[in-house]
């Protein structure tokens, strides 16, 4: 029922990254470096032939110059770069392979096996990585120390963290129904693994791989450059050992030390951007969004108002996602004070865009491109609101209009306390309040929607999901606003809890006044509880009429098809009913 | 409550496979590093009573067929009295007394540069996440060329710009010789001027991921209903952009404070050579360097022991800014 | 005739608070029995157990104790290693029960190879597609599509044929059509209706709507806690409920007749409700 918008995912064709001018960026520095480190040995001759002109500055027969032996740095760059890139991809497989093994197998097979590998990635995560790898390789004696050797050291050190991030990611994977279902179909367990969820793990694991390479060049380097690296092979840490042996910085040599450290960080910076692209696959929100439209500012043009009892006007107004998908189409519409307006529709029938519009809560791509939103004010006054400058339009913001949202779990703060938030609607609009004022209000407030105001002192996650939604309703009303916006506000309780939050927002409409836009899914919930309905269909309203209208002489088909979707809990058995398909069908 | 004891639980679990770990990684290791650690000893003139060689031989490991588990006995007994043997690099002062003096130079200029950059980095990351799509954006790319810049060829770099070339940094050393260390302003000043450069490499190389961290969550949590309700309240873009979003961005940025914290410790080894700083990096090279063994591994303990006492301090700190820890949920 | 016995299901969960566990007993003593061509309808609010159970069913979950029993044709026990040859199950969430990385081809072909029911790949294939068909979806159009190519009820549709192709005869739905859009939902309904009588299925329909459960069900067990409350008859159960919590669920239930009607429930009457002793139309009336 959520709207999900541009966000939806779309695995396979989204499993490849899309080519933006990061990737691109990245993939070609990659490529050169990996082409460089490859052909480069082959076509600049030996890196350690000596020549009796010691250190030359670049230019001449040598590209970069040469070291304090007449050796051309070009070419031991080149031998150099292979060197870090085996060693870098080495390590990258080993502590990937090792990662896969603790993370995934530990967090499908779950239970003892699981908490003793967790307890071992963890140990092995908060073990300080270098200086083990230091004691580890000063035991090993230089001749016996090769790439091979240093390779496997970093490897077993470095794979930790990957483990951990693959074991959270394998842990939310083993519990979703596809994998449920599989088990069900009797599919053994390898399988999977391997075949279901492995293969939604392939953008983590690309992404983990390209961290340990960079952390395994990045760490061969250091251990190189502090004399510990492989003895039988040539890196760019070893070459910035020998260059800081050979005092190139004190001598001025710098395209001695310069050029191998700029290779790493290219290389690194390569991978890194080739990194950003895969982390947008794994959390599409990450991809930039376009610039935020900014508009001419409007002249207030508020909307007269058509009756004394209208709070809120809504004159022809479109909502646009980035130009392309219309989700509002010149829809109007009034909010009379006082009365509960039904706005009923499915999934992407653009009723929430709709609700958000008119508190100008919607966020870019999506925009308002025509139309008006006027509030009436009780004492008279009219607002456009589209057109109220950033300050005032907080000002506005719940304390005339207040919003309710659909997800009764996450409209909470997490990490603020009931109080914390409910104080922070009166310090920002009453800050003339005193103290002690300001937690009487607060308590009150809990008081008014049955909630104990002992819990101003919890945190969200401490109540149930009905408590949670009478605190945001409490909330709501703290400002005695003239219009609520409720978007599903009970749509993900049980039927009794639900029973008594309409209760209470009923009576407290009946005490305080204020309108209501009730949005939902739940036709039969509207035509019980409201005053009129307005039905959504594709971004138009296609039906408005008072509740009673609506339920006994529904005028749009659509309205009826709606109806007839939902059976009656006590009326004759339709004749819809278990007898095939006469309703409904594929869409 | 639940949640603490299983943290130091947890910390005691992993001091002990530290421990542990030392103990088997020289018994596992080709060569013998005892008669070498002698020979060395030998060589500047010290004398080898047995107690000492004991001593090494209870840390390194080799051939007296006593039983691995007694071996093992009086190892931890060692360690739990902080006897880690004497420094062959320093003799005769005990290892325990060489890292006494180097330990603090290292944890003032990793904590103060850790400090820096984790303010600096999750500052700018919260800004750049919360206003999405501006010129901040190019902030990222940018931080991840720091990022991968190795740590060492980065302070050389800055060594060559701000010691060599202007000449406004001392390229070497942890302070001023002509000063006595201790509680005077010359001395201070002199670290205090010593150490810049330093720090400056640790806060440049390991701003990018804190950067990268908060301003990834940011983008995630700027979609949950919470930050969409604090915009509603009419609350100052401030006051959400900190109290609604940013605390709850930081969260995993500091549940993942263990790797971070890996990384720099790491770079501060590798930058203290670079300056040849007085701290606990230059001195497990020196270590190397001579076959210290005694002293290579007394510092790997200490270092350990620093780093998870660090790690347990910041999951400390994460049962305060998120109430659901402590309610007992897995951690 | 494959029947389906559950025996005095048993399930406790530990929850951890503080240093100390605690146990919740989330199925008390269920039993109810499943036979071709019928439907039995497990109502409950969230918390009731009804997923438990299924769970239990699907063996995804072992009981504390008790157990269920599955008979074949013969009226023998169905060996562990055949029991999901016989029973299957729909899940809620159409978005989640589809593996996003596979084809719908996929997802129908393994149950078939796995349960012998085809035996080369090219006869998996084209038992895939008239098992599409037998779902109202166009095979040709969407066997090589992935399930972000298709809607909810589309991908609900592929769910229901992959529960039908191991040739399983006792199908467990767990609120299969909770998260779809309303306008579709009785399709799908109906589509399971129609599945059930030509397959002669016996299916467990697992809901927190009354209306769907008395129009799609034979039976109705009304879940409290992990207790069964009240049980009989659909129409029965609806029409003239006789527990206290039964008739609360169907007060609670929105009735667009019922304008301006008293709204009136306290959280003590719901948990009053519940404690009141089970009732069983079959025996009782």
């Amino acid at each position: 029922m959520t709207d999900l918008g541009p966000d939806s995912p779309a695995p396979r064709r989204a499993a490849l990254p899309r080519l933006s001018p990061k990737l691109v960026t990245g993939l070609a520095l990659i490529t050169a470096i990996t082409l460089f480190g490859v052909a480069g040995p082959l076509l600049l001759g030996d890196p350690d032939a000596i020549n009796d002109i010691g250190l030359t500055s670049p230019g001449g027969g040598h590209v970069l110059g040469t070291t304090q032996m007449g050796q051309d740095v070009l070419a031991q760059i080149a031998y150099a770069t292979r060197g870090s890139l085996y060693i870098g991809v080495l390590v990258g497989v080993m502590a990937t392979v090792l990662s896969a093994l603790f993370g995934i197998v530990g967090s499908y097979v779950g239970g003892v096996v699981d908490e003793a590998f967790s307890l071992f990635s963890n140990v092995m995560l908060v073990i300080p990585g270098l200086p083990l790898v230091i004691v580890i390789s000063a035991f090993v004696p230089p001749e016996q120390r090769g790439a091979w050797t240093i390779a496997v050291v970093l490897a077993i050190t470095g794979w930790a963290g990957s483990a951990r991030v693959l074991r959270a990611q394998t842990l939310t994977l083993r519990n979703r129904e596809y994998v449920l279902a599989a088990r069900v179909a009797g599919e053994p367990a390898w399988r999977i693994i391997t075949v279901e969820i492995l293969p939604n793990l392939l953008p983590l694991l690309a992404s983990q791989f390209v961290f340990s390479v960079i952390a395994a060049i990045l760490s061969e380097a250091g251990l190189s450059f502090l004399g510990l690296g492989a003895s039988n092979s040539s890196t760019l840490g070893t070459m910035l050992y020998y260059a800081q042996n050979g005092f190139a910085l004190q001598r001025g040599a710098w395209w001695w030390f310069a050029p191998p450290g700029l290779i790493i960080a290219l290389f690194g910076c390569g991978l890194a951007l080739v990194n950003f692209s895969i982390d947008e696959i794994i959390n599409p929100r990450l991809r930039a969004v376009p610039r935020r439209i900014r508009h001419p500012r409007r002249e207030p043009a508020p909307v007269g108002r058509p009756s004394q009892d209208v709070v809120v006007s809504v004159r022809n107004l479109s909502v646009t996602y980035g130009n392309t998908v219309q989700a509002v189409k010149d829809v109007s519409l009034e909010v009379r004070r006082g009365e509960i307006l039904g706005l009923a529709g499915e999934s992407g029938s653009g009723k929430t865009t709709l609700a958000y519009a008119i508190n100008r809560l919607h966020r870019p791509p999506a925009e308002v491109t025509a139309g008006s939103v006027t509030f009436h004010h009780r004492d008279g006054g009219d607002t456009d609101v589209l057109a109220l400058p950033s300050g005032e339009l907080r000002a506005f913001r719940w304390s005339q209009m207040s919003v309710v949202f659909q997800g009764a779990m996450n409209s909470l703060n997490p990490v603020m306390t009931i109080r914390a938030q409910l104080e922070d609607v009166l310090t920002t609009h009453r800050p003339r309040l005193s103290r002690h004022d300001r937690r009487a209000r607060c308590a009150r407030a809990l008081e008014l929607v049955g909630v104990d105001p002992a819990r101003l002192r919890s945190y969200p996650h401490e109540l149930s999901g009905g408590m949670r939604q009478r605190v945001m309703i409490a909330m709501a009303m703290l400002l005695d606003p003239q219009v609520m916006i409720m978007d599903e506000p009970t749509s993900a309780l049980d039927v009794v809890v639900q029973r008594g939050i309409l209760r209470e927002i009923l009576r407290l409409r009946d005490e305080l006044g204020f309108g209501i836009v009730l949005i939902t899914h739940d036709l039969p919930l509207l035509l019980e509880v409201s005053d009129r309905i307005a039905v959504m269909l594709g971004g138009e309203i296609v039906e408005c009429a008072a509740a009673e209208e609506v339920l006994a002489r529904p005028r749009h088909p659509y309205t009826r098809r709606l109806l007839g979707s939902f059976p009656s809990l006590t009326g004759e058995r339709g004749a819809f009913v278990r007898t095939g398909e006469a309703t409904g069908g594929a869409r | 409550m639940r949640y603490y004891v299983r943290k130091f639980g947890f910390y005691l679990a992993a001091l002990w496979a530290a421990v542990t770990l030392n103990f088997f990684i020289p018994r596992m290791m080709p060569g013998d590093p005892v008669s070498i650690l002698m020979a060395k000893l030998q060589q500047r003139g010290g004398s080898v009573n047995p107690e000492a060689r004991r001593a090494y031989e209870l840390l390194l490991g080799t051939d007296t067929g006593e039983p691995l588990a007694k071996q093992y006995l009086s190892y931890l007994g060692n360690m739990l009295h902080g006897d880690f043997g004497i420094s062959v690099s320093a003799y005769p002062v005990p290892v325990s007394e060489v890292i006494a003096t180097s330990l603090p130079w290292t944890v003032v200029l990793v904590g103060i540069a850790t400090v820096l950059s984790v303010l600096v980095g999750a500052g700018l990351g919260m800004v750049a996440g919360w206003r999405r799509g501006t010129w901040l954006d190019s902030l990222v790319p940018a931080t991840t060329v720091l990022a991968a810049v190795p740590y060492f060829w980065l302070a050389l770099v800055l060594v060559a710009v701000f010691g060599s070339a202007l000449g406004w940094f001392p390229l070497i050393g942890g302070y001023d010789v002509d000063f006595t260390p201790g509680w005077n302003l010359d001395f201070l000043g002199s670290a205090v001027h010593h150490g810049i450069l330093p720090a400056l490499t640790i806060v440049i190389s390991s701003v990018g991921g804190w950067l990268l961290g908060l301003r990834n969550m940011m983008v995630s949590t700027l979609s949950e209903d919470y930050v969409l309700t604090a915009t509603a309240k009419g609350l100052p873009d401030r006051r959400v952009m900190i109290w609604y979003a940013a605390r709850n961005a930081a969260l995993p940025s500091i549940a993942g404070f263990a790797i971070s914290l890996g990384f720099v410790v790491a770079g501060s080894i590798v930058t203290e050579q670079v300056f040849s700083y007085p701290g606990i990096g230059s001195k497990l090279l020196e270590a190397v360097q001579n076959n210290d063994y005694a002293l290579m591994q007394g510092i790997f303990l200490v270092t350990t022991v620093a780093v998870l006492g660090a790690n347990l301090v910041v999951d400390l700190l994460y049962s305060v800014i998120d109430p659901r820890t402590r309610a007992g949920a897995n951690a | 005739m494959t029947t389906l016995d559950v025996k005095d299901l048993v399930k406790d969960f530990r929850i951890r608070t503080g240093l100390r566990g605690r146990r919740l007993r989330a199925v008390d003593h269920v039993s109810f029995t499943l036979t071709p061509g019928r439907t039995v309808a497990l109502v409950g609010e969230s918390g009731s157990g009804k997923s438990t159970i299924a769970r239990i069913i699907a063996r995804l979950e072992r009981p504390t104790a008790g157990q269920v029993v599955v008979q074949d044709d013969d009226g023998g026990r169905v060996p562990d290693r055949a029991y999901r040859d016989h029973v299957q199950m729909v899940f809620q969430d159409p978005f989640s029960s589809l593996n996003p990385f596979h084809t719908v081809e996929h997802h129908l072909i393994r149950p078939l190879l796995l349960h012998g029911r085809a035996r080369t790949g090219a006869e998996a294939r084209k038992k895939a597609g008239d098992l599409l068909e037998r779902v109202n979806l166009p095979a040709r159009d969407i066997v090589h599509r992935r399930p972000h190519e298709l809607s909810g009820g589309q991908r609900q549709r592929v769910a229901i044929a992959r529960a039908l192709a191991p040739g399983a005869k006792v199908v467990v739905a767990d609120e299969p059509v909770s998260m779809l859009d309303v306008s579709i939902r009785l399709g799908v309904l109906n589509l399971l209706a129609r599945l059930q009588r030509e397959e002669n299925l016996a299916v467990l329909y697992i809901t927190h709507d009354l209306a769907t459960a008395r129009h799609f069900s034979d039976d109705i067990l009304v879940l409290y806690r992990g207790r069964v409350v009240e049980r009989g008859p659909a129409d029965e159960v609806i029409l003239a409920p006789r527990h206290p919590y039964t008739r609360l669920l169907a007060a609670a239930s929105p009735d667009p007749e019922a304008r301006g009607r008293s709204f009136d429930i306290d959280a003590a009457a719901v948990v009053a409700a519940g404690e009141a002793p089970a009732y069983d139309h079959r025996i009782q009336s």
